[in-house]
């Protein structure tokens, strides 16, 4: 970007000032007067048929405002909360969508554990909880299935009467498989793998909470919330489940303590807030316990897969032939059905030249926590797939894993002055270098001297493994049309608002909104280099319906190539303005001036005016040109013509202790592609971020269910997150490829760590284990799983 | 999730089960158990306040003893309610004559189902926790012996 006041410049972050002496403002901390507290009662069983409710002893509790159960909800008559897109089977009948109502009514059934069956108000949050345990309900028990695999089998148990065999959807992408097979039977070498992509909680450290505050007086409705898109989170609360007119409800999503992805969906405590406090005059809070968290916070992956990649005699690959089952839990939630598909499918191709693909999906309920975008949402998925088949085969057919990659790559190509790369799964890849990437991984982890390494250290009797994965993921989601041609029932553009104070100050109002990605800081370095004034002079404002006009909010790395690009736009208006009100003071042409670094200059002259100046005329017109309105400022929508396109080269290397199965991660590099870089410093700690959640999945978590469909990893005793000592510290490297259709030429750097870190650790293990004949792993990678391994080879 | 077990006791059957199906010692002896209460033949309503792993607190419920073959074997069907979660078990228990009725073998063999909190929270160390409360009750069932 050649020189640059802020852009690619590691500014520290603005918000963290409040974040790091404590005085951040979560939904939480939000304290109103007279306000009253809920606790959901929930139901214990995964499947059950609610009799009937006793609420008599609650509702005389200490304290207790009120208690409704499902009964008062199905009584409203409000609608359950919606999918957010809608699928069709392959014989074009509309998916499977059961109503997900705010709480389940007597007479109906509770679908998993945590299903919420009645809500208690009271003053205090103790006295809800105590007098919740006043309620009794009377269930009749059936029997549970929470695996896919389980739920397809005939007699299985059924989430709901509407979907016959638990299938939501069924759904096919790529190649017809009969050419897919044919190319398959070519093949010189099959690689086969059946495994689980296990399922995952998404874990923000602040736990959800929603605040529903009904002013009668002006009937209007509040409500705060932790989510990732406060409008779009108004527009279905109030379109599908309460039916309430949107300018009458305002959203405010403040501080937000981290989504992944989680915080992206309406969920019933939302609305049931909004609908409750109405009723009683009172603003009521709900705050999520941790086990809450677990239970109702949309889960992530759950792929159970069968998967084969077909090679010719040279190593290149001639065909991928997929059978997936994707669990989506109980109930559709919000972006359930595009995760598995469109955000999975689409990914199939990598970064290879695979001539045939054909992916089989169904999607499957079961009586489980619901199951949605997990930070990568899909992209993890394929990722894994792909590069687990790519390091398998390698093994399997005597190829270098790295050399296996080179065979197979797609040519570089600049998207320019080459067309962009068209695959065989719908998506136009826009740029990229990927032989160039993984030049880069090797490189900076040294992968000849590793290997020499390896072989020496073999002789001694310890076990080292290098797994390298590249991956690409779709990002910048999503020109509207194509999504709406997908099934999206929403359009997927930013909105911007930047406005200039009369001093030359500038408020910038996004649609993004920011949940620990640091866009207060990234977004006011666009504003301030555009604008050539000093970063201090901007302020960026997220997460308000009232005062952002629109937004789609934050997911799918989309903030900056997508809400930048519509500040961008804002900002281009603002210079435009600002040339006219120029010329008219320097009574010249329009032509005549250039815009540098805060002013409008005279080409070749020394007459020139500052953006304050402009700013302080646009609203103080006494000299002003003709038919120009005053004022400076200006909201843009954006919609972006393609995805953009991250990619990368992640490179793990391990110990495996043969004796006890335990593996130790010693390095980790990671080479991405995120196009350009506004602020080096947030990339690398997304980076991070990201890639200790993919190493997470690899090697500690996992949800698992009992047979009854309870959650026995409910608590931070049972579900292993990883901690700073199971990571090594991480060297990262970086090429750019510009993004060639976006105005900032960025990519999205949000889930690139947690898409091609999982396969690289596994494929890393297995690398270390391939002398002892193992080759198939099963996530995560506990020292009992990785001993059982070595065990199973050995017994032949 | 499976339970079973034996333990030896210095004692014919008879005295054995004479023990087991007197409820005010079933009472002294069951850990946990704060009141026994016999509601109609062979159903008992129990409270009782356990502590298993991080949840703990008071259960109430039933207890039957049903299929019962004396002085050889019967079965305990248990409903038990809190506010951690509910339990709900079949046991059943086999009493055996040793060297010539001078010893039993009481062996047990169940499937508990449990649900909600405790399931959730409680279920990694539950097992260690039903074998050391089933070792209370018959360390406090020899005690018992005449």
């Amino acid at each position: 970007m050649g020189d640059t006041q802020y852009i690619g410049k590691s500014v520290k972050r603005v918000e963290d000032k409040r974040f790091i002496t404590g005085q951040g403002r979560y939904t939480d901390d939000i304290q109103l007067p007279g306000m009253v507290y809920a606790h959901i009662v929930r139901s214990p069983y995964a499947h059950a048929k609610i009799n009937s409710f006793d609420i008599a002893s609650a509702q005389s509790a200490p304290g207790v405002v009120a208690v409704f159960t499902g009964d008062d909800i199905k009584k409203a008559g409000m609608g359950g909360v919606p999918c957010g897109w809608q699928l069709h089977f392959k014989n074009g009948d509309p998916m499977v969508e059961p109503p997900h109502p705010l709480l389940i009514a007597s007479g109906d059934t509770v679908k998993h554990v945590g299903d919420g069956v009645a809500v208690v108000i009271a003053d205090t949050r103790a006295n809800a909880r105590d007098a919740a345990d006043l309620i009794y309900v009377d269930y009749e028990v059936f029997d549970a299935v929470t695996a896919a695999a389980d739920a397809v089998k005939p007699g299985a148990p059924l989430v709901h009467e509407s979907a016959p065999g638990n299938i939501c959807f069924d759904w096919e992408i790529g190649n017809p498989r009969a050419e897919v097979d044919a190319a398959m039977a070519t093949a010189h070498h099959i690689t086969r793998m059946e495994y689980r992509n296990q399922r995952l909680a998404p874990n923000a450290i602040e736990p959800r909470c929603a605040i529903g505050d009904y002013d009668g007086a002006n009937d209007r409705y509040t409500l705060y919330t932790t989510s990732q898109n406060p409008h779009l989170t108004r527009l279905l609360m109030c379109a599908f489940v309460l039916g309430l007119p949107e300018n009458k409800v305002r959203v405010v999503a403040p501080d937000v303590g981290g989504g992944f992805g989680s915080k992206i969906y309406h969920y019933i405590e939302e609305a049931l807030m909004i609908w409750a406090s109405k009723q009683l005059g009172k603003p009521i809070k709900w705050t999520s316990t941790r086990t809450e968290a677990f239970l109702t916070d949309a889960h992530g992956r759950d792929h159970t897969t069968t998967a084969e990649m077909g090679f010719d005699q040279d190593g290149k690959i001639v065909a991928l032939r997929i059978n997936t089952l994707a669990n989506v839990g109980a109930y559709l939630s919000t972006f359930a059905a595009v995760t598995p598909t469109y955000l999975h499918g689409t990914l199939l191709q990598g970064l290879y030249t695979t001539p045939k693909i054909n992916l089989d999906l169904k999607a499957v309920f079961t009586h489980s926590t619901v199951i949605d975008a997990y930070r990568g949402a899909g992209r993890p998925e394929a990722t894994y797939l792909l590069e687990r088949l790519m390091s398998k085969a390698a093994i399997e057919m005597g190829i270098d894993q790295a050399e296996l990659r080179y065979k197979n790559f797609i040519p570089p190509f600049d998207g320019v002055t080459q067309p962009g790369y068209q695959t065989n799964v719908a998506l136009q890849y826009d740029s990229g270098n990927y032989k160039g990437m993984l030049d880069k991984g090797l490189e900076l982890i040294g992968y000849q001297d590793f290997l020499k390494e390896q072989a020496e250290a073999r002789k001694q009797g310890r076990y080292l493994g290098i797994g390298v994965s590249t991956y690409i993921e779709a990002c910048g989601i999503a020109p509207s049309a194509v999504v709406g041609s997908l099934g999206c029932r929403a359009g997927l553009y930013e909105s911007a608002h930047v406005r200039v104070q009369p001093t030359g100050t500038v408020s910038v109002y996004t649609g993004s909104h920011s949940h620990g990605q640091g866009h207060e800081t990234t977004f006011a370095q666009v504003v301030a280099e555009y604008f050539g004034i000093p970063l201090s002079s901007v302020e960026v404002h997220h997460g308000d319906t009232e005062s952002v006009a629109f937004g789609m909010g934050t997911y799918g790395s989309r903030s900056l190539a997508v809400g930048g690009s519509a500040i961008v736009a804002s900002c281009q208006k603002v210079i435009d303005k600002g040339t006219k009100i120029a010329a008219h003071k320097l009574e010249c042409s329009e032509d005549d001036l250039e815009y540098s670094a805060g002013t409008w200059t005279v080409k070749g002259t020394d007459r020139s005016i500052g953006f304050g100046a402009i700013a302080f005329t646009a609203y103080v017109p006494h000299q002003y040109p003709k038919g120009l309105e005053p004022g400076m400022d200006f909201s843009s929508f954006y919609d972006p013509s393609n995805f953009t396109y991250p990619n990368g080269c992640h490179i793990a290397v391990v110990e495996v202790d043969i004796e006890t199965g335990k593996v130790k991660l010693l390095r980790f590099a990671a080479v991405d592609d995120v196009g350009n870089v506004i602020n080096p410093m947030i990339v690398d700690g997304q980076i991070h971020g990201g890639l200790v959640q993919g190493i997470g999945q690899a090697m500690l978590e996992g949800v698992i269910f009992d047979e009854m469909g309870n959650q026995t990893t409910a608590s931070y005793m049972d579900y292993a997150m990883p901690r700073a000592d199971d990571v090594p510290s991480f060297e990262l490297g970086r090429q750019v490829t510009p993004c060639p259709h976006n105005p900032l030429g960025v990519k999205g750097a949000g889930e690139a760590g947690a898409i091609g870190s999982t396969p690289a650790v596994v494929n890393a293990v297995a690398d270390a284990l391939a002398p002892f004949g193992v080759r198939d792993l099963e996530m995560p990678l506990h020292s009992e799983k990785v001993w059982r391994a070595i065990q199973a080879v050995a017994k032949g | 999730m499976i339970l079973n077990g034996q333990h030896t006791l210095p004692a014919h059957p008879k005295t054995i089960w004479d023990l087991m199906m007197d409820a005010n010692v079933l009472a002294r002896i069951t850990p946990g158990i704060t009141r026994l209460e016999l509601i109609e033949e062979n159903v008992y309503k129990t409270i009782a306040e356990i502590k298993v792993g991080p949840v703990g607190g008071a259960f109430t419920g039933t207890l039957k003893v049903t299929d019962i073959v004396e002085h050889e074997k019967f079965s305990l069907v248990v409903q038990q309610n809190s506010r951690m979660g509910n339990a709900q078990a079949t046991v059943n228990m086999l009493l055996e004559a040793l060297e010539d009725g001078l010893a039993t073998n009481v062996s047990f063999k169940g499937d508990v189902k449990l649900s909600g909190m405790m399931a959730t929270m409680g279920q990694r160390v539950l097992a260690p926790v039903a074998s050391m409360l089933s070792g209370q009750f018959f360390e406090a069932l020899k005690k018992e012996l005449p």
